[in-house]
């Protein structure tokens, strides 16, 4: 039995490729031909070749206590999400502009505070928020640029329209399955990319290695770069490796740097130590440096925010860019947009409640069974309260929650989340997806060729955490005869 | 090179020499016992012996038969020189210095590993074990050669050889620590098993042939403590591990004092007569041996993996 897209019913979705019954988009025609013309049981084999490729490439992601066997193989869809170039050159555009307001605004955060001066961003939520280090006041990293590295979770809804649902501005990960994803998906379809223009995804190291040397303290030809890792045990410890890997740069834990007197950072290596420029950190602010910030980290290294601050070595990102990451602070990024650049946002966020604001905060508390609560802080989504499939126990505790701590909620309306074709048990199914682009910027900026596309592969669920079950997709730029 | 890689690729060496060891002295054993009667004192149990781990295994097995000794020794998670034990940390030390290791010698460590995983704990283990133990001294050799032919020879090179070196001199004293066990038996029955142990312990360090070719003399317990231990031509004889050791120090930052311990280690080897020793002399001469091996560990430890 051959795919037959007669019988693949997105229903009331957005399909990423299908768009009603039978009829492919433009973008996707040749691709759901071409996966048409295969039958079952090839189609099969490609899946198990492409899990064997990750199993035998050791690509691997790690989920939080799980005991001994921490160390899992990726899950990953063999059908590619595609999207046209014409369509990804306006988001490029949107992201670049996100990204720069958004460095502006942390760059005012610690410096003048315009921003909240002119009332545009009100002081209190500055006051609360714990992702602001009044450590970090003061400080000018070079390009005023804060946030080096984002990774932009971008949605689209029943309509086609793509939104933004979060920035991830402290460290962000993904990049390296992106990258992964495309090599696997050339080793099980190499047909594919030999009719087609598919845009390459794997110069990000390239560029990623350029902006780092760009933040170098010292006017050298071979800055040294270091990739800090928590070490093994981090989910994204394949991902550190990788990077590091492809950069060339070190890749360092903690106990391999130190900060000596002359407040320069330094490595230990078998000549003895050896300075550091830029440090590509992926360890969270508060792990940074037991000096200025948590005392109990042993992850970080004593006395980096110093050096940072007296302009010796670069951190990327800088400490404190995370002010901007967080969930209340999202809902005024069209504020923040107009307000440094004068421009309406290219890509819309998704309409929020802020909980902060009492006539918001009733509507919300009135009608949680059908929005999405989160939290302001955190990531990966863990916290959350999603409506619809919550129980009455849980949304009594979240109305607490709320009521208590109102600065820290926001809700949304539940996202009709667009879906794919994705293979399931050997069938061909919808599945719910997003998408996560990466923006570098320092002088330059720079937006990945699509991203990672994450897809809840259990039928109607709409997390594509691959720590709670979700899995991923390679993710084609495509031109179109009419883009 | 940063110090804790330096210390993670000598270890990943050790661990991948010691695993293709470990499954060639479990093969071997298989054979010698097929050739040897009972009840003359070469028995399972020495292999537990020889690589240290007997407290462990008489707290968790009751027999000491094949079958005990085979399962701690190949896929048991609890035995720390376990065959599975031992491709999981030598994976470990890969998996943690994945930036500097050439990526198909990587996939061929992951490969053997998913492999053992697979295969040492079947309940089919002794029914394939010459099949299952050959792939993983193969996916070993082929891990080396991987590393020698596409890894830049620079200090990481010299680490992983001088992780090899180390680790094959320590197996090779231990292996020959076998032999001087004491048989019981008398008179020519006893000199005719003592010659088939010894051409065991050839077997298994893959030096039966080359013995041959060089020593040209009949297999005697004598000649081949001698080979074993002086040659310095053969790889796993303890004379030319240090050979090699003395070269990869010698291209290493601040290496005088590790080069001292190697030196002094080549006195003692080269100077000594092994011929004629005695079971007992034989066993605290390789004790010895061991001590010193580990001394020139200490000194490269407190040289380039942890100075301060």
């Amino acid at each position: 039995m051959r795919i037959d897209w007669n019988q693949y019913d997105p229903g009331e979705f957005y399909d990423e490729l299908i768009s009603t019954p039978g009829d492919p988009r433009t973008a996707s025609k040749s691709l759901a031909e071409y996966l048409g013309s295969l039958n079952d049981q090839e189609l099969n084999r490609r899946q198990r070749a492409a899990e064997l490729a990750i199993e035998e490439m050791g690509i691997t992601f790690t989920v939080y206590s799980e005991g001994e066997n921490i160390d899992r193989s990726w899950p990953f869809d063999i059908i590619p999400r595609v999207i046209p170039n014409r369509e990804w050159r306006r988001l490029e555009e949107g992201l670049i502009q996100r990204l720069t307001a958004l460095n502006m605004f942390i760059d005012d955060l610690y410096n003048e505070q315009k921003i909240v001066k002119a009332k545009v961003f009100p002081a209190s939520l500055l006051q609360s928020s714990d992702n602001f280090l009044r450590q970090c006041v003061g400080a000018k990293p070079r390009y005023q640029v804060w946030a080096h590295i984002c990774g932009t979770d971008l949605v689209r809804d029943k309509d086609g329209t793509m939104y933004v649902l979060e920035d991830n501005l402290r460290v962000p990960s993904g990049v390296s399955y992106m990258i992964e994803n495309r090599s696997i998906t050339k080793r099980v379809f190499p047909e594919l990319f030999r009719r087609r223009t598919i845009v390459p995804v794997d110069d990000y190291p390239a560029h990623l290695f350029d902006m780092l040397a760009a933040l170098s303290p010292r006017e050298l030809d071979y800055p040294e770069i270091v990739v800090l890792t928590p070490g093994i045990y981090n989910s994204a410890y394949f991902e550190h490796a990788f990077i590091a890997q492809q950069m060339g740069a070190e890749l360092v834990e903690g106990a391999d740097l130190m900060v000596d007197r002359d407040d320069c950072v330094y490595m230990h290596t078998i000549d003895g130590p050896q300075r550091v420029d830029v440090v590509y950190r992926r360890i969270n602010d508060d792990f940074l440096d037991p000096e200025a910030f948590r005392k109990e980290s042993k992850l970080g290294v004593a006395g980096l925010h110093r050096a940072w601050l007296a302009g010796n070595v670069a951190l990327a990102n800088a400490p404190g860019a995370g002010v901007a990451d967080d969930k209340v602070v999202y809902t005024f990024v069209p504020e923040i947009i107009k307000f440094y650049l004068d421009q309406s946002p290219i890509i819309p966020n998704v309409p929020s409640f802020r909980c902060m604001y009492k006539k918001e905060r009733e509507h919300v508390l009135d009608n949680l069974q059908d929005l999405v609560i989160k939290p302001a802080n955190e990531s990966g989504g863990y916290g959350m309260l999603v409506g619809p499939a919550s129980t009455a126990t849980q949304r009594k505790r979240f109305a607490n929650l709320i009521k208590q701590n109102p600065r820290n909620y926001i809700a949304q309306p539940v996202l009709s989340l667009s879906t794919a074709p994705t293979l399931c048990a050997g069938r061909v199914e919808p599945r719910h997806l997003d998408l996560r682009p990466f923006i570098l910027q320092a002088q330059h900026s720079y937006v990945t060729a699509g991203g990672l596309t994450r897809v809840a592969l259990r039928k109607g669920s709409l997390v594509v955490n691959s720590s709670q079950g979700g899995g991923s997709k390679d993710t084609w730029i495509i031109e179109t005869p009419n883009s | 090179m940063l110090s804790r890689v330096a210390e993670r690729l000598y270890w990943m060496s050790r661990y991948i020499e010691r695993a293709e060891n470990t499954a060639r002295l479990l093969n071997v054993y298989s054979l010698l016992m097929l050739d040897l009667p009972r009840g003359v004192g070469v028995h399972w149990r020495q292999l537990i012996e020889i690589t240290g781990a007997h407290d462990i295994f008489n707290s968790s097995y009751r027999s000491d038969g094949e079958p005990s000794v085979l399962r701690f020794m190949a896929g048991d998670r609890n035995n720390p020189s376990s065959l599975i034990t031992t491709l999981t940390l030598a994976r470990e030390n890969v998996r943690t210095t994945r930036d500097q290791i050439p990526s198909d010698a990587w996939k061929t460590i992951n490969e053997l590993y998913l492999f053992a995983k697979r295969r040492l704990a079947s309940p089919n283990f002794r029914k394939n074990i010459h099949h299952i133990l050959s792939e993983v001294i193969a996916l070993c050799q082929q891990t080396t050669g991987l590393l020698a032919g596409t890894m830049s020879h620079g200090p990481g090179y010299q680490f992983v050889r001088i992780g090899r070196n180390i680790e094959r001199a320590d197996m090779t004293t231990r292996i020959i620590d076998v032999g001087s066990a004491t048989l019981i038996a008398e008179g020519n029955e006893r000199e005719r098993l003592a010659n088939r142990l010894w051409m065991n312990i050839l077997h298994a360090l893959s030096a039966h042939q080359m013995y041959r070719q060089n020593v040209r003399r009949r297999i005697r317990r004598d000649n081949v403590i001698q080979y074993l231990i002086q040659d310095t031509r053969f790889p796993r004889s303890v004379a030319h591990t240090l050979l090699q050791l003395e070269k990869c120090t010698e291209q290493l930052p601040n290496y005088e004092a590790t080069l001292q311990s190697i030196l002094r280690l080549k006195a003692i080897v080269n100077e000594a007569d092994v011929v004629g020793l005695a079971d007992e002399t034989l066993h605290q001469f390789i004790d010895d041996l061991q001590v010193e091996f580990a001394e020139v560990h200490k000194v490269m430890n407190s040289t380039w993996f942890s100075p301060n």
